[in-house]
């Protein structure tokens, strides 16, 4: 699940920035980059959440997986989202975001695809659509 | 891939048939206030108000502006309202729903469209998320990388 599909696929890859939105170009292994576009620094991980975590902002181009008993406060930038404990903050994904019967958001949500398990608990405005969703505004 | 949308498409034949007692045809242009105690399959174009106990369905193509609340719901068409669901809601790829959704549960097939306001939880009604963790595991260090 938290395996993202890039791993095997070659040196390099394309992310969208997660402060600008623009394509960036990065080495697959890499953790962290400057984008050139906008010149922050881009995280480039997959992180799992198994406590509380709250900041101003949780970004990363790789995924996010809040386990049962994970509670994030904080608006998340990501590609996919896999939530199993909660979250309370706007939720901005590239991908999907995935929320299983323990999962529950606060908070608004926009995402290419949105998977909801029987049980979770949903409280926001949502904005799913399969085209690409932009980063930015 | 390919599976899965076979099982979707045989759990949606196989509730769809028998059903629906009422059917809003094709041709229909249908403006004003429906009451039914069962199911209703829509498949033309509606505006106004739809409540029923038994389950609705918005057939691709079909269109549908204003208030619906019913058992469960599937969407299949456009919708401009609000979907109001004591059971649950499937939005299917080929739907477009632009309204407020409170429901106890929610299907969303890839390629679905969805803006608005969605509550989503025991009988629609989401429980407040507490300000903080309620586990012991709160000192157990936040983040954890995952390795590739
Ligand atoms: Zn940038």
């Amino acid at each position: 699940m938290v395996k993202s599909n890039r791993a095997d696929k070659g040196k390099e890859r394309d992310v969208a920035c997660t402060h600008c939105g623009e394509p960036v170009r990065v080495a697959t292994r890499a953790m962290s980059i400057f984008c050139p576009h906008c010149k922050q620094r881009l995280i480039l991980e997959d992180y799992r959440i198994r406590a509380y975590q709250a900041s101003r902002l949780f970004a990363t181009c790789g995924d996010i997986v809040v386990e049962e008993s994970g509670f994030v406060s904080a608006p998340i930038r990501v590609a996919n989202l896999t939530v199993r404990g909660r979250i309370q903050g706007d939720i901005d994904a590239r991908g999907v975001v995935s929320v299983s019967a323990t999962g529950r958001i606060r908070g608004d949500v926009r995402a290419s695809r949105l998977k909801v398990a029987a049980g979770a608990t949903l409280d926001g405005f949502f904005r799913i659509a399969p085209d690409a969703v932009s980063l930015t505004s | 891939m390919q599976e899965r949308k076979t099982q979707k498409e045989g759990t949606m034949g196989s509730n769809s048939s028998d059903d629906f007692t009422t059917v809003i045809g094709p041709d229909a242009v249908f403006k004003g206030e429906l009451r039914f105690e069962k199911g209703v399959r829509h498949l033309g174009a509606f505006e106004g108000q739809i409540e029923t106990k038994g389950h609705l369905l918005i057939a691709e193509g079909a269109r549908l502006v204003g208030e619906v609340s019913a058992g469960n719901i599937d969407v299949e068409g456009n919708v401009k309202g609000n979907l109001k669901s004591s059971g649950k809601v499937r939005l299917t790829s080929s739907a477009k729903l632009e309204g407020d959704l409170h429901t106890s549960r929610l299907e969303v097939a890839d390629g679905a469209v969805f803006i608005g306001r969605c509550v989503v939880g025991s009988n629609g009604t989401a429980k407040p998320v507490e300000n903080k963790p309620a586990d012991a595991n709160a000192n157990k260090g936040p983040v954890e990388v995952v390795k590739k």
